[in-house]
C-alpha cells in the first residue's frame, strides 16, 4: 500500500501548494480593486495575477486533487491494488510539466488572457500547451479509473460496485465528455493562432466550444465534495448512509445534465438563437435535482446518526451530532454555503434574471461561494480524513482543523455577501481598479473593504490548512483505525445494471449533446461566419 | 426518518423526489410564462458583420454612431466598443420609450451593462449585438465594458444619458447627441 | 446473484430514464422553437415562419422585435482593413523590393537605416510596426491622412509595395522593443503610461503601445521616436486636424491630455531606447 500513499500525496500536495499560492494572488487582487492603496499595482500586474489565480484554482488545485483522491478511492473502496501505478506516475509527471510550462509565461506577463482565454486575445503557446498536458494527464487518470472498476466487476460478478468508486468513475466519464470542448478549442483554434500558423479565429465557435466545457467542469470539481457527503460524512457522524440508490442516481444525474447546459454561460451572447438558449435553460433547471436529492439524503443520514447518538425531537438530532469532528463540521458548513450559492445559481440560470447579474460581481460571488465555499471546504475535510491513512499518523490537533474550517466558512461569507450586493448594484467584473471619485462607484467603497477583510480571513485559513497538513508529517501518534468509506443503512444486494455501469447514460448524454449543441456548433461550418484578427499579448505581431 | 427496510427508505426518497420535480417544473413554467407575457428574451441576434470592416460599413461608420430616430419614430442607438473605448463616449436616450441598442466590436470580445438597468450583452467580434429596452430612470448611467478585453479594460466605460421624453430633442436628421459629457 | 439479474431488473430503468430525458428535451424544444417565438412574433407583427427561423438561429434577429434599418451613407476615416491576405503579405513580404523602395523613395528623409535625417520634421522608422507603417502609407494615399510631402511620395505605390516597404523598416533594429521597463521621470507620467486614469477614462499608454499588450493591430511603437513628432501628432489628434485613427482612439485620448502632459509623454517615449 505504501506506493499508493506516495502517489496520492504527490498529487494532493501539488494541488494544495498551488491553492495556497493562488490565495495570496487573490487577496492582492481584492486590494487592487478596493480604495486601499496596493503595493506593486499596475494593470498588467493585475491581469497576470488574475490569470495565475484562476488557472491555479480551476486547473491545478482541482485536477490534481481529483486525480489523487481518485487513486486513493480506487484502491481503498475496491480493496485491491490500483492498476497501472507506473502509468499514473508518468501521467503525474506530464501534468506537472504542463503546470510549469503554463506558469512561467503567465508570470512573465506573456499569457495575460485569464484562465478562460478570450480569443482573439492570444498569449504564449506554452501556456495553452501546458494546460493541454494537464488535461492529457487527467485523461490517463480517467482510463485508470475505468479499468480499475472493470477489473473489480470481473472479479466480483453480481456485486454492486461500491458507491465511492461508482461516483469516481462517473466523474471520470463526465470529465472525458467535458474536456472535448476546451481541448478542441485549444488544439484547433487557439494554439495554431498562438504559434502564428493562422492570423484569424472564429470567436463564436471558440466561445461555444468553451461553453461546452465551462459548466460541466464545475461539476467535475464538485464530485469529490459529493463523494464525501455520501461516503465519508455519514461514517464520521457515527451513522450510515440513508440510501445508496439515491447516491447513484444523483451522480448519474450530474453526468447527464451538467453537459448540455453550458450555453447558459452564453445567455448574453449574440451568436446563439433564443430557441437553443431556452432548451439549454430548461436542462439547466434539472441540474438542481441531484443537489436537492443529495441535501435530503445526507440530511436524513445525519438525522439517523444523530438519533443513534441519543438526539430526540424534531431538531434534537442536530445538536447530538459530533460537530467536533472536522468532516461533520465541514459538511454542515458546506450545506450552509450551498443554500446561499444554490439560491444565487437559480437566479443566474434564468436568462431574464441573468441580464441583471451577468458579468457583475454577483457571478464572481456565486462561483466563489459554490466552488470556494462548498467544494473546497470539502477538499479540506477529505484531506483531514485521509491524511492519517496517507502518513500513518494521527492529527496532533483537531482543534486547529476546526478553527481552519470555521475561518474559511466565515471568510467566504464575509467576502461573497458584499460581492453579491455589489453585483446587484452593477459592479462589473475583471477590472483592475475602480475610480472611487465617481459618485456611483464611491458608494461601493465600504462594501469592497468589508470583502477584503473576508479575503484576508481566507488567506489566513489557507495558510493554517497547509500548516495542519504539514503537522501530520511531523506527528508521532500512529494511526488508530484504518480509513473506510460509509456503508448504507441497507447496503444494496442487487442493483439494476444501469446503476452499476454507464452504458445507458453515455448514450443519453450523446442524445442530449446532439440536440443541445449539434446545430449551435454546426452553424459555424454551415454558414460563413466572419472571423476576427488575432491580438497577441506575448509580443509577436500578427 | 423511516428506515426499517430498504423499501421504506426508497418510498421516503420517492416522496421527496416528487416534491423536487414539482418545484423544478414550476420554475420552468414560470420562465416560460415570463417569456410569453413579458417578452423576456436573451439578446440573441445572429446578425453578422466583418470585424475588420466595421469602420467601412455605412451603419457603423464613425459619423453615424450614437442615437438616431428613424422615420417611423423608432429610437436606435449605435455604439462601437473597441479597445479601450466606447464610440461615442456618451449617448443620449429618451426615458419611457422603446430603445434598441446595437453594438459592434471591431477587435476583441467586449461586454456591456448599464448600471441600474437590465441592459446587458456580450459584444463578440463578427456579430451585431442587439438589446431592446425601455429606460425608466433618468440621469447619467454608467456603461462599462464588463469583459476582459486587454490591459486597458478597466478604463473602458461610457455614459448613457437618459433624459425625460419631453427633453429628448433629435435634430432634423433624426440624430441626438450628448451635450458635453 | 449474477449479472443477469442486474439486467433483468434494469428494463424499467432503461425505459423510464430514456422516456424522461427525451420528454424534457421535447418540452424544451417545443417551448423554445415553437410556442415562444410564434406567440412573441405574433405580438411584434412577425409571421410565424420567420419567428421560428429566428428562434432556431437560421435567420438573424429576435423573434420578439422587428429589425431596425440604417440608410445613412458610409464615411470611413480610413480605408485600411486588416484582411487575411494583407496580414499574410506583411508577415511574408518581398524583402528585396521593400529595401529597394526604401532606398530610392524613403531614405532621403527617414534615413537609410530608418533613423531620421531631421528629428524636427521626420519620424524614425526603424523598428516601427509594419502594420502601423502600412496603415499610414495607405491613409496618405487615400487622403485619410493629409500631408503635403507624403501624399505625392506614396501616390504611385501599390498595396503590395507599401506592405513590402513597411515590413522592411519593421525588420530594422527590432531589439529595442524589448527595453520597455525604464522608470518615467514624474509620477504623473508614470501613471498615464502604466496605470491609466480611470476618472478621465484614460487607458494606460502601455495597454496598446506596449508591443506585448494585444492592443489594436495598427498601434505604432513609440520607443525612441522623436519627441517633436510625438508631440506634434498628439496635438494634431487633440485639435482634430488629424483624424485617421480608427474609432477615435487617439483623438479621444489626446483631447483628455493637457499640453504639459503631451510634452512630458513625448519626452518620456523619446528617452526609452
Amino acid at each position: 500500500m505504501k506506493s499508493l500513499e506516495r502517489l496520492t500525496l504527490a498529487h494532493l500536495w501539488t494541488a494544495f501548494i498551488a491553492f495556497a499560492v493562488a490565495c495570496v494572488f487573490g487577496l492582492w487582487q481584492m486590494l487592487a480593486r478596493s480604495p486601499i492603496p496596493t503595493p506593486g499595482f499596475t494593470p498588467s500586474n493585475y491581469f497576470i495575477s488574475v490569470t495565475a489565480h484562476g488557472a491555479a484554482m480551476a486547473y491545478v488545485l482541482t485536477t490534481f486533487f481529483i486525480m489523487g483522491f481518485g487513486y486513493f478511492t480506487a484502491e481503498t473502496a475496491l480493496q485491491r491494488p490500483l492498476p497501472g501505478k507506473r502509468i499514473a506516475w508518468a501521467a503525474f509527471g506530464v501534468g506537472l510539466l504542463g503546470v510549469v510550462m503554463a506558469v512561467v509565461p503567465v508570470l512573465l506577463g506573456r499569457a495575460s488572457v485569464l484562465y478562460t482565454f478570450y480569443p482573439p486575445l492570444t498569449g504564449s503557446a506554452w501556456f495553452y500547451i501546458g494546460l493541454v498536458l494537464v488535461v492529457a494527464s487527467s485523461w490517463v487518470w480517467c482510463a485508470i479509473m475505468i479499468v480499475a472498476m472493470r477489473q473489480w466487476k470481473r472479479a466480483n460478478p453480481g456485486r454492486p460496485v461500491p458507491l465511492a468508486m461508482y461516483a469516481t468513475v462517473a466523474n471520470a466519464i463526465l470529465w472525458l465528455w467535458t474536456t472535448v470542448g476546451v481541448t478542441v478549442e485549444l488544439v484547433f483554434q487557439v494554439i495554431p493562432a498562438a504559434l502564428g500558423l493562422v492570423d484569424t479565429v472564429d470567436v463564436g465557435l471558440s466561445r461555444t466550444l468553451f461553453s461546452w466545457t465551462l459548466h460541466a467542469i464545475v461539476y467535475f470539481w464538485l464530485f469529490p465534495a459529493y463523494i464525501a457527503f455520501y461516503t465519508m460524512a455519514p461514517e464520521a457522524a457515527g451513522g450510515r448512509l440513508y440510501s445508496d440508490t439515491m447516491g447513484r442516481l444523483s451522480f448519474i444525474l450530474f453526468v447527464l445534465y451538467s453537459l448540455p447546459v453550458g450555453m447558459h454561460h452564453l445567455f448574453m451572447d449574440p451568436e446563439h438563437s433564443t430557441g437553443f438558449k431556452f432548451v439549454q435553460m430548461t436542462l439547466t433547471v434539472l441540474v438542481t435535482v441531484p443537489t436537492l436529492l443529495t441535501i435530503f439524503t445526507i440530511s436524513a443520514s445525519m438525522e439517523f446518526a444523530g438519533r443513534l447518538r441519543g438526539g430526540k425531537g424534531l431538531f434534537g438530532w442536530i445538536g447530538a451530532l459530533p460537530w467536533e469532528r472536522p468532516m461533520v463540521l465541514a459538511t454542515g458548513l458546506a450545506f450552509f454555503m450551498l443554500w446561499f450559492g444554490g439560491g444565487g445559481g437559480l437566479i443566474n440560470m434564468s436568462y431574464g434574471m441573468n441580464a441583471m447579474v451577468h458579468n457583475t460581481s454577483w457571478v464572481t460571488a456565486h462561483f466563489h461561494l459554490i466552488f470556494g465555499g462548498t467544494v473546497v471546504i470539502m477538499y479540506f475535510a477529505i484531506a483531514y480524513a485521509i491524511w492519517p491513512q496517507l502518513t500513518g499518523r494521527e492529527a496532533p490537533s483537531l482543534r486547529a482543523q476546526r478553527i481552519q474550517l470555521w475561518l474559511w466558512a466565515i471568510g467566504m461569507m464575509v467576502m461573497t455577501l458584499p460581492w453579491h450586493y455589489l453585483g446587484l448594484q452593477g459592479q462589473w467584473r475583471r477590472v483592475a481598479q475602480f475610480d472611487y471619485a465617481n459618485p456611483i462607484i464611491a458608494a461601493w467603497g465600504s462594501w469592497v473593504v468589508v470583502s477584503v477583510a473576508g479575503g484576508a480571513m481566507l488567506l489566513a485559513s489557507a495558510l493554517l490548512f497547509i500548516w495542519n497538513l504539514a503537522a501530520f508529517h511531523r506527528a508521532r501518534t500512529p494511526v488508530q483505525a484504518p480509513f473506510r468509506f460509509a456503508l448504507a443503512i441497507h447496503p444494496p444486494e442487487r442493483v439494476p445494471a444501469s446503476l452499476n455501469g454507464f452504458g445507458l447514460w453515455n448514450a443519453l448524454v450523446a442524445v442530449l449533446m446532439l440536440v443541445a449543441y449539434g446545430y449551435p456548433i454546426a452553424q459555424f461550418f454551415i454558414h460563413d461566419r466572419p472571423v476576427a484578427v488575432v491580438h497577441r499579448v506575448d509580443g509577436a505581431q500578427p | 426518518m423511516a428506515a426499517r427496510t430498504e423499501h421504506e427508505v426508497l418510498a421516503t426518497e420517492l416522496r421527496w423526489t416528487i416534491a423536487v420535480v414539482a418545484s423544478v417544473a414550476l420554475i420552468s413554467l414560470a420562465i416560460l410564462w415570463a417569456g410569453l407575457v413579458h417578452f423576456i428574451n436573451p439578446p440573441s441576434n445572429l446578425e453578422t458583420i466583418d470585424p475588420t470592416k466595421v469602420h467601412l460599413s455605412p451603419e457603423f461608420t464613425e459619423a453615424n454612431l450614437g442615437t438616431r430616430v428613424d422615420e417611423g419614430g423608432r429610437v436606435t442607438t449605435r455604439i462601437v466598443t473597441a479597445q479601450f473605448a466606447f464610440i461615442p463616449p456618451c449617448v443620449v436616450v429618451p426615458a419611457d420609450e422603446p430603445v434598441t441598442l446595437r453594438l459592434v466590436s471591431p477587435d476583441v470580445i467586449h461586454g456591456v451593462l448599464v448600471t441600474g438597468t437590465n441592459v446587458n450583452t456580450m459584444v463578440v467580434p463578427g456579430y451585431v449585438s442587439q438589446v431592446h429596452t425601455v429606460f425608466q430612470k433618468t440621469g447619467d448611467l454608467l456603461m462599462p465594458c464588463h469583459e476582459y478585453c486587454g490591459i486597458g479594460h478597466s478604463q473602458m466605460w461610457s455614459t448613457v444619458r437618459v433624459v425625460p421624453k419631453a427633453e429628448f430633442k433629435p435634430g432634423p436628421d433624426g440624430r441626438a447627441l450628448c451635450e458635453k459629457p | 446473484m449474477s449479472e443477469d439479474v442486474f439486467r433483468e431488473i434494469d428494463r424499467p430503468w432503461r425505459l423510464w430514464a430514456s422516456a424522461i430525458v427525451v420528454g424534457v428535451l421535447a418540452f424544451g424544444c417545443l417551448s423554445g422553437f415553437v410556442i415562444l417565438p410564434v406567440i412573441q412574433g405574433y405580438q411584434a407583427g412577425i409571421d410565424p415562419y420567420t419567428a421560428i427561423c429566428r428562434s432556431l438561429g437560421i435567420l438573424p434577429g429576435s423573434p420578439a422585435a422587428r429589425q431596425p434599418v440604417s440608410t445613412a451613407p458610409a464615411a470611413p476615416v480610413s480605408q485600411v482593413s486588416w484582411g487575411p491576405s494583407l496580414i499574410a503579405r506583411l508577415n511574408k513580404p518581398d524583402a528585396a523590393r521593400g529595401q529597394e523602395i526604401a532606398a530610392s523613395v524613403c531614405a532621403a528623409c527617414h534615413g537609410e537605416k530608418g533613423l531620421t535625417a531631421d528629428p524636427a520634421q521626420f519620424p524614425n522608422m526603424a523598428g516601427q510596426s509594419a502594420f502601423a507603417i502600412y496603415k499610414q502609407l495607405h491613409d496618405y494615399k487615400s487622403g485619410a491622412r493629409a500631408n503635403e510631402i507624403m501624399q505625392p511620395v506614396v501616390a504611385d505605390l501599390t498595396d503590395e509595395q507599401m506592405a513590402d516597404v513597411a515590413a522592411h523598416f519593421a525588420a530594422l533594429q527590432q531589439a529595442r522593443w524589448e527595453q520597455t521597463w525604464v522608470r518615467a521621470a514624474s509620477p504623473q507620467v508614470e501613471t498615464i503610461v502604466r496605470t491609466g486614469d480611470s476618472a478621465r477614462g484614460l487607458p494606460a499608454c502601455e495597454s496598446c503601445h506596449n508591443p506585448r499588450s494585444g492592443g489594436p493591430i495598427e498601434t505604432p511603437v513609440l520607443f525612441a521616436q522623436t519627441k517633436e513628432y510625438l508631440a506634434l501628432q498628439m496635438q494634431a489628434f487633440k485639435s482634430g486636424s488629424r483624424k485617421n485613427d480608427l474609432y477615435r482612439r487617439m483623438r479621444s485620448i489626446s483631447e483628455k491630455l493637457t499640453d504639459s502632459e503631451i510634452d512630458q509623454l513625448a519626452q518620456y517615449y523619446f528617452e526609452q531606447r
